[in-house]
């Protein structure tokens, strides 16, 4: 076995010069944060994970985590991929380490609130302690003022903060006034300050001098883990539970110290940030997760000396162009563009602000657009364009720097009464369309066409508007113009066709608005789109657009929260979702799940623009009649230096073995985080890519398992079960995922989980049966028909009133067998092949499913049921042997693991089952997944002790030949795909992933 | 345990609450007790539990060692927690700490100077979501139970405790086999099988003889158990080494009848069934303030959000 790679919990990093050294379980991984490269990866420890990171003035460098230590240069980091010859055992678990003043001495703080002080070599020298106080702690920090003078800070259970001077042995204060233990606590490098956090979701700062309390922050909703002084001491960073970064200033007022929020960055996924360090200059932070994310955050101030939010009012505009204000004139539109905005006024007056002079200037005015006017831009043709109600428009084109109107055009549209809407679009030829639609639906829709370098109007296309159609947003690909509309629809027009009827796709989503729609890839003569709606759907649709047009969503998931304006895939691509939240405006990198950025706007009922160039997201709106720009620079660097995989355990994973994609495989996590990611591994580097985020399930997963090429099931509590179709086309640039269809539930009972399930295809590989087993006992089995596209229920009964764990479908002589394994250690074997309509081939096992006639039967009675495990049984997987006996190997919470053969006694064509082989201590703890590989000569176990074990399967025995600790701890599931003859892929998923080669 | 609690699919939950347990964790030491029947050694005198708050564990001592007036006369039972728990009928509380020598020597008042038969302790510290930390903390926590234990056993006592079978578990059962005779994993029905938990029952006391355990408040736990682990004696930085580990046997405990606590009732399954009132039962023990409660309560009042 050898490890490829580790993915999961990253519990500390350390900016140094441009690099940051991040742990990762026992390795440390180095990155230039510039580049986003993984430069160094080092082996440090045998079994523990690296807690802590010290970086000394001469390039010394310690590593601890448990009662783990290692020192060494980061020389050594450069030169070795493994240190672990060097790793020393400490008596007692270290909460905290640090260098001497000279940096030839180490300081350890252990659990027990000792220190041990040792050499660069890891010699021993002395302890230091303080009398009477062994209470055990939960964290604490070393302060190296001098070389004789050191201070711990200890962060107790019950008693507070002891603060103790290290040569002295004294207490220096008992610092009380936390509730619950004490999580965390630092000290200010300049000894002014102490800041600690303890169960109470509070940050207090002390005055180190006094020990007076100075102030407390409120503000997270969990549990604070760390923090960190930087800007001399004068601001805090802290992070949390709750998956958020904040930063506080203290502020002096008069006599008072008082700790304000700054900022709230929403950093990692579901739970726990771990790690912080600040860079030198303090702008940037680098936190890590449970989700073994490594993120940069650039603090505040992003755009250099440019301020980065501008505010005027009418008043203040009307001010600085002199031009007289008429009463109740406001802004009516707007568009952002490299030199600055144009904006129109109610009365039709058109002002430009030149962000680089922060001057405005009153350009002219236009009565035709007082009242009412529509206004959009194409920022890179630096062309505005206003609509009124009456079908007229004016454009506009401004030179580069915005000082010249280089060409203007006043067009009439006499074909429509009324105009209520205009969008706008570049198309591929540098021709802009503008699409004018009247409130009357027996009206046309109109669509002009004008150049963009001289803005004469060049065409003009009529066309047939859907009924219920109302157009929100608009794409151009090729000779195809698709208009999307309220009420979830899209209509496909072709430019070149303008008499024909459009082809309308309806309700593609529960129903709300069409945001926007993006062309994305080609696939052969279809084309892929992004559609978003408003009530946070988003779809890839793929479009044949040739004579017979056809349409299927080949994508679909809904964003975490709040409303979808947009998307579209970046140039790295990622796709990149924006819209609001509650009173925010936000931009979410949805492949890597992060906030690009977010802004109080005060919510989505309000004018607002986002634009964008290759350095800048710039969002414009109206709050209160005055208008704001808001400026974020995009990062220059990589924001993750590592995406992350799940925040919480990942329950269950299944490769894609059918075929490859991209030299390597897909697979898919289940999580407990009720997410599913849908991910590539390459197989020689164990290198991961995630691509989706899955969050159809409400309920933390159990189960996910391909079933064929295409399809995957995976189900949860509430009794969830999805069928998800998988595109994976080589010629894509990525997988798309979308549900196919959803299991019928029986009750709302939330807890009702499925447990587990099991497919069968008919003959052709179309049609398949599938069973599934429920918490409540239920067994039931559906039948799966691929035309129809429907499950229907076909047996149901129930075991008894036990949970049942996993489930088994298999031909056995001709006769069709549900196998279940309940919580109380028995395999339980139905025969169903009189309750189920399908005739079963005796040759081939294969299933044939004629003219049916589906009719809902009971669960017969169990052919034979054998106790194997004491407990529950909480893994499966079996093999037919030639002989035609039905070989299952089960690992139970019990530490062990069972062979169990069934054969079909001739006689009375019941199930005779027997246990071949029980090794009762086949792991310390739970067995939770077990994989047969090598043609099931060898069986991959992986169990609660972080364990996986490789045993041999001989003559129905197991003998184990290789074990192997992994530091992905809840150790839950396993999948394992064969690379070549001899090499197989296991990933291995708990609390993060491990991706183990073996041969 | 509130009044609504997350754990309300689990029966043990309702039945707790119906039979005037604290906690449904009562029956976790049923179960065990079913398998191993140490509560009804007519010979058990004296009880010890450790880390006992709520007292749902003392309350099953006290039923189970009173329920025969004749054999209560020198039965005694002492619970101790740091945190204040509510007078229990046959049983002495005492609020102090597990690991303070003048907490053992009040025991052994209590116990006029005599030897306790049992110990047990179904203690768990509140987890961080590090896995290593907390099963570390977790057996730091057993270890200070163990010091306890191993100073106020009889030979030939038991003591059983709280487990989380993570990484290091075998280290534990390597350990404990150094004072017991006898070492069993016991999972009870009532304990999730989802959950890491587990029980640790250590049967036939018999520490290394030479070894004299002594409770100080100056030392650590690894030096009042030198001597007695292997390996536990090693300085205070020294080379890394594998450490020794054994597995313990496994032993399910509570009938295969008994409710599953992975399984979902609906409220037919409980119709009938006398024992289980559908009616909302107000708790035993009212719930503890958490060092949160502050917190909370801003969050109540919107003041947590993220607006700066």
């Amino acid at each position: 076995m050898e490890y490829l790679a580790h993915y999961g919990p990253s519990l500390c990093v350390k900016f140094h010069g441009d690099l940051v050294y991040a742990a990762n379980g026992p390795f440390l991984h180095c990155y230039n944060y510039h580049t986003g490269e993984l430069k160094r990866r080092c082996r440090i420890f045998h079994r523990n994970k690296i807690h802590g990171i010290c970086i000394g003035k001469d390039g010394g460098l310690l590593l601890y985590g448990g009662n783990s230590v290692l020192i060494a240069d980061l020389q050594d980091v450069n030169e070795r991929t493994c240190l672990m010859e060097r790793e020393k055992s400490v008596n007692g678990w270290i909460i905290s380490g640090e260098f001497s003043y000279s940096g030839d001495q180490v300081y350890l703080l252990t659990s027990y609130n000792k220190v041990i002080i040792c050499d660069k070599f890891g010699r021993f020298m002395m302890n230091k302690s303080l009398r009477e106080e062994k209470s055990i702690l939960y964290s604490g920090s070393i302060t190296v003022y001098s070389q004789d003078k050191v201070y711990i800070n200890a962060g107790t259970v019950m008693g507070g903060i002891l603060l103790w001077d290290l040569y002295a042995e004294k207490m220096v204060h008992n610092l009380k006034g936390h509730e619950g233990s004490i999580f965390f606590v630092t000290e200010s490098a300049d000894g002014r300050y102490v800041a600690s956090c303890s169960d109470d979701r509070s940050i207090r700062l002390w005055d180190l001098r006094t020990g007076e309390l100075l102030s407390v922050g409120w503000g997270h909703t969990a549990r604070i883990w760390n923090l960190k002084f930087f800007d001399s001491g004068n601001r805090i960073v802290s992070v949390s539970e709750d998956c958020t970064c904040r930063v506080w200033e203290i502020c002096q007022r008069g006599n008072n110290i008082d700790l304000i929020q700054q900022n709230i960055y929403e950093v990692h996924l579901t739970k726990n940030v771990w790690g912080v360090d600040v860079d030198s200059t303090g702008r940037k932070v680098v936190t890590t997760g449970n989700d073994g994310r490594i993120k940069i955050t650039n603090l505040g101030d992003q755009l250099g000396t440019e301020e980065e939010q501008k505010c005027y009012t009418v008043e203040e505009i009307f001010d600085r162009t002199n031009v007289p204000l008429e009463k109740g004139e406001i802004i009516k539109g707007f568009e952002w563009f490299d030199f600055g905005l144009v904006a129109i006024t109610s009365t039709g007056k058109i002002f430009l602000l030149s962000s680089t002079k922060d001057s405005w200037i009153y350009l002219t005015k236009n009565d035709k657009f007082s009242s009412y006017s529509i206004t959009h831009g194409v920022p890179d043709e630096n062309v505005i364009v206003f609509a009124n109600n009456r079908g007229d428009l004016l454009l506009l084109k401004f030179s580069d720097d915005g000082e010249r109107i280089v060409a203007k055009t006043e067009y009439h549209c006499s074909n429509l009464s009324k105009t209520t809407n205009c969008l706008i679009r570049k198309d591929s030829s540098s021709a802009l369309l503008v699409l004018l639609e009247s409130p009357n639906p027996r009206d046309h829709l109109v669509c002009l066409k004008f150049s963009l370098s001289t803005l004469t109007h060049l065409d003009t296309y009529h066309f047939t508007k859907p009924a219920n159609f109302v157009s929100t947003c608009i794409d151009v690909h090729q000779n195809f113009l698709l208009i999307g509309s309220r009420f979830s629809t899209l209509a496909v027009y072709d430019l070149t066709a303008t008499a024909s009827m459009p082809y309308v796709i309806r309700n593609l989503n529960p129903g709300d608005t069409t945001t926007s729609i993006k062309h994305v890839e080609d696939q052969g003569s279809s084309s892929l789109f992004s559609v978003t709606n408003r009530d946070g759907y988003y779809n890839i649709i793929k479009v044949n657009l040739t004579q017979d047009a056809s349409h299927r969503i080949i994508h679909s998931n809904k964003i975490v929260r709040g409303f979808l304006e947009g998307a579209d895939f970046d140039d790295r691509g990622d796709f990149i979702t924006f819209g609001f939240k509650s009173s925010l405006f936000y931009v979410y990198n949805e492949t890597a799940c992060y906030e690009v950025f977010s802004h109080i706007c005060g919510g989505a009922h309000r004018q607002w623009k986002l634009s964008q160039d290759s350095k800048s997201y710039t969002l414009v709106y109206i709050k209160a009649s005055d208008i704001y720009i808001k400026r974020f620079k995009k990062a220059a660097t990589r924001e993750t230096l590592f995406a992350g995989i799940h925040g919480r355990e990942i329950r269950d994973i299944t490769v894609q073995k059918h075929r490859k994609f991209n030299d390597g495989f897909l697979f898919c996590t289940a999580s407990e985080d009720t997410t599913m990611k849908l991910m590539h591994i390459e197989p020689k580097s164990g290198r991961l890519t995630n691509y989706w985020t899955q969050r159809k399930h409400v309920s933390g997963l159990q189960r996910c398992q391909f079933i064929n090429e295409t399809l995957m099931i995976s189900c949860s509590a509430r009794e969830e079960l999805f069928l998800w179709e998988i595109d994976a086309q080589a010629e894509c640039s990525r997988p798309y995922m979308t549900l196919r269809q959803t299991l019928p539930t029986s009750s709302g009972n939330p807890d009702l989980r499925i447990m587990d399930f099991d497919v069968k295809f008919d003959s052709k590989g179309e049609n398949f049966i599938m069973a599934t087993v429920y918490s409540d006992s239920a067994i039931k089995l559906w039948l799966y028909n691929h035309k129809e596209n429907s499950f229907s229920l076909i047996l149901s009964g129930h075991y008894k009133t036990c949970c049942l764990l996993n489930v088994l479908l298999e031909v056995l002589r001709d006769q069709l067998y549900l196998i279940t394994s309940p919580t109380d250690g028995h395999l339980v074997y139905y025969n169903i092949s009189n309750q189920i309509p399908f005739k079963i081939d005796v040759d081939d096992n294969s299933l044939t499913f004629g003219d049916l006639k589906l009719c809902e039967s009971e669960l017969p009675e169990f052919d034979c049921k054998l106790q194997v495990h004491q407990s529950g049984i909480k893994t499966i997987d079996s093999v037919m042997k030639t002989n035609g006996d039905l070989v299952i190997f089960t690992g139970g919470d019990d530490n062990a693991l069972g062979i169990t053969v069934a054969s079909v006694n001739k006689s009375t064509a019941k199930i005779c089952a027997r246990v071949a082989d029980f090794q009762e201590k086949a792991a310390a703890s739970t067995i939770t997944s077990c994989n047969l590989i090598c043609n099931a000569t060898k069986l991959l176990t992986t169990s609660v002790d972080q364990t996986l074990r490789l045993w041999s399967v001989t003559e129905e025995k197991l003998v184990l030949i290789d074990s192997s600790y992994t530091t992905i701890a809840d150790t839950g599931s396993s999948d394992c795909v064969s690379i070549d003859e001899s090499t197989n892929l296991a990933l291995v998923g708990g609390v993060g992933l491990s991706v183990v080669q073996l041969s | 345990m509130g009044k609504s609690s997350k754990d309300k699919r689990d029966l043990y939950y309702r039945k707790a609450k119906e039979q005037g347990y604290r906690a449904r964790s009562a029956f976790k030491l049923l179960q065990l007790n079913d398998e191993f029947h140490f509560l009804d050694d007519p010979s058990l005198k004296r009880v010890v539990d450790l880390c006992a708050a709520p007292g749902s564990w003392s309350q099953v001592l006290s039923r189970k060692l009173f329920q025969d007036e004749r054999a209560t006369a020198d039965r005694k039972i002492v619970a101790v927690d740091l945190q204040t728990m509510s007078p229990i009928d046959h049983v002495t509380t005492l609020q102090a700490d597990i690991t303070h020598p003048r907490t053992l020597a009040r025991i052994l008042e209590l116990f006029g100077d005599q030897k306790a038969d049992f110990v047990c302790s179904d203690g768990a510290p509140d987890v961080t979501g590090l896995h290593d930390l907390d099963e570390y903390v977790q057996q730091q926590l057993i270890m200070s139970a163990l010091q306890l234990a191993a100073c106020i056993l009889k030979p030939g006592g038991t003591f059983v405790a709280k487990i989380f079978r993570g990484r290091d578990i075998d280290m534990l059962y390597s350990q404990m086999g150094y004072l017991f005779d006898r070492v069993t994993c016991a999972k009870p029905r009532s304990s999730r099988g989802t959950s890491l938990e587990a029980f640790i029952v250590c049967q036939q006391y018999n520490p290394p003889s030479g070894w004299q355990p002594r409770l100080d408040l100056d030392q650590s736990v690894q030096e009042f158990f030198q001597g007695c682990f292997r390996g536990s004696d090693s300085p205070d930085v020294g080379p890394w080494h594998e450490t020794p580990r054994d597995i313990a046997p496994f032993m399910a405990c509570g009938s295969l009848d008994s409710f599953d606590s992975d399984a979902t009732y609906h409220g037919q399954d409980l119709q009938g069934d006398s024992d289980v009132p559908r009616r909302s039962l107000d708790p035993v023990q009212q719930p503890t303030n958490p060092p949160y409660k502050q917190a909370l309560e801003l969050k109540r009042k919107g003041k947590l959000t993220r607006a700066v």
